[in-house]
């Protein structure tokens, strides 16, 4: 396991876009955070670009859809009937039609209706009230000159700045995404942020009609961050894709965060039963995970692994254990078998069929 | 046929497992726990140790593997932290865990001009953000947009410690 490099595996690569002059919008969170967006990424993470180095994540594209298919193996989880919850969201949690096509949101997911990036440098989010009360005070002399400038362009609209504590940048420098509730284009938004491109301003725009003052604009930024993550982690928790309410959506990942718990101490106690006879087949684990985390490209990756991973992974087998049980019965040897047989197509819909149990009928 | 089927197989593995971040932590964990439970067997071979401490132990690697497989987030260094500071006591579940209120996200709650509405949704909210604080290792310190943020990569990893604590259980009971 040498040669491991975290800083290009698990962290972006500050400047290095290589998105290059595809549009792509996206929101970027802290870098704790951005560093856990490959885990999380689908195929359709559009990375964040902005002028000041955005994170590049297109390296990870390829290799990052969860599939759903990896729900599959947590049969004991059932999600609790949702009844509807009238919550105050302001981008209520969209019924996510294609999640059953096997993509797993990721924390810094491309939301459809393109979020944008705000600017580099950006820190944290949090203490909003704090902040605008000093950005108000500060902002205002600054807030009056564009105004006029804004005001031209969009009548009923107000442009707040939020002046960011740097600091807490530190910790989780993060991009902010603007409002995008208002419909304005990039380039206007953009236009004017490059106009401040030194400060660490936020650029939010308020809706017609809706209050302008910094303490909402603040708060209506952080409800949307909040219900920007409860929507992935819509998609992350299974059987959520309908739920719409913050309150039963937090019900939900209580409970399935409650019962992976479950399941993995009672796994530990089954292993400590069978710990005796360890003959540990490390590539048949790492086979199946990269099964699980297989990306487009690689469509023949269901394929039987024990014949080629040896020859791939040779200095992580610990134990080679040369009488491989041919087909294993767990869900993902049904799955590679049912894709050897279909000839190597890739089939993400095959994957994503798996039923909760688990099992995959292999199709003849 | 089967050759051209076994060269496919070997020239598709050749993905590079070192950049998916699955796979990384999988490959950490098991690299952690493996050599891990030799130790324990080892020991449990040698000298005569009661099922529960035994059972404990277990745990307690398992535990310790989890973390250090995933030093990027911030929920797996408390646990680290836990873990270690635990590891003369009985060592730590991480299902329960006494929480504190947090006060923070409470403040944060209800901006003041939707209060009534807010008010209600706030104290539903508030409790299960109480609830999954106690879940999440290290929830206590983090208001309630961190604990989002954490919740989902915590959830992923619990998801793949999962699929190799289930591989390697079943590879060695059948």
């Amino acid at each position: 396991m040498g040669g491991e490099s975290n800083e290009g595996e698990m962290g972006f690569k500050h400047g290095d876009d290589e998105s290059g002059g595809i549009p792509r919008v996206g929101i970027t969170s802290m870098p704790l955070y951005a560093k856990a967006d490959p885990f999380f990424s689908s195929a359709d993470w559009d990375p964040v670009v902005n002028a000041a180095g955005g994170f590049s994540s297109s390296h990870y594209h390829p290799s990052m859809a969860m599939d759903n298919p990896g729900m599959s193996c947590f049969s004991h989880y059932q999600p609790g009937s949702g009844s509807g919850f009238a919550a105050d969201m302001p981008a209520s949690l969209l019924p996510y039609g294609d999640c059953g096509g096997g993509q797993i949101g990721h924390f810094l997911g491309s939301d459809k209706k393109g979020e944008r990036l705000i600017r580099a440098g950006e820190s944290s989010h949090e203490d909003h009230h704090q902040v605008s009360d000093d950005a108000v005070l500060g902002a205002s002399p600054i807030g009056k000159r564009r105004l006029p400038e804004a005001e031209s362009q969009w009548n009923k609209k107000a442009v707040e700045e939020f002046q960011e504590d740097p600091q807490r940048g530190s910790d989780q420098s993060q991009k902010k995404h603007k409002n995008d509730q208002s419909k304005e284009t990039v380039n206007k938004e953009s236009s004017q942020s490059e106009e401040a491109p030194k400060e660490n301003y936020i650029h939010m725009r308020a809706r017609r009609g809706q209050a302008t003052n910094s303490h909402s604009l603040a708060e209506r930024v952080r409800r949307e961050k909040i219900s920007e993550r409860m929507r992935l982690l819509q998609e992350l928790v299974p059987g959520c894709n309908k739920i719409t309410g913050k309150a039963v959506m937090l019900d939900e990942i209580i409970n399935y965060v409650q019962s992976l718990q479950q399941q993995v101490e009672f796994l530990s106690m089954k292993l400590a039963t069978v710990n005796p006879e360890i003959n540990i087949d490390i590539d048949r684990i790492l086979a199946k995970d990269l099964l699980q985390s297989r990306d487009r490209n690689t469509p023949t990756l269901g394929l039987n692994p024990f014949s080629g991973f040896q020859g791939t992974i040779p200095n992580l087998s610990t134990t080679t254990n040369p009488q491989y049980n041919p087909l294993p019965q767990t869900t993902l040897e049904s799955e590679l078998q049912n894709l050897y047989q279909m000839g190597f197509v890739s089939n993400p819909t095959t994957m994503s069929s798996f039923s909760p149990n688990g099992r995959l009928k292999p199709e003849l | 046929m089967e050759r051209q089927i076994i060269n496919k197989r070997k020239r598709v593995f050749s993905l590079q497992p070192n950049k998916n971040p699955k796979a990384l932590f999988a490959r950490r964990y098991v690299s952690h726990l493996v050599p891990a439970l030799k130790k324990i067997n080892m020991k449990k071979s040698s000298s005569k140790t009661n099922h529960p401490s035994f059972e404990k132990t277990v745990k307690h690697e398992v535990d310790m593997a989890f973390a250090l497989s995933a030093q990027e987030f911030a929920w797996s260094r408390f646990l680290l932290q836990k873990l270690l500071s635990s590891v003369h006591d009985d060592p730590v579940r991480t299902s329960s865990s006494p929480s504190e209120i947090l006060e923070r996200s409470s403040k944060k709650q209800g901006g003041g001009k939707h209060q009534d509405r807010d008010e209600e949704e706030g104290g539903e909210i508030k409790k299960r953000l109480k609830e999954l604080q106690k879940l999440l290792p290290g929830g206590e310190e983090m208001n309630m947009e961190e604990i989002l943020s954490e919740i989902g990569s915590y959830i992923v990893c619990l998801e793949l410690q999962m699929i190799v604590l289930k591989s390697i259980v079943q590879d060695n009971i059948s």
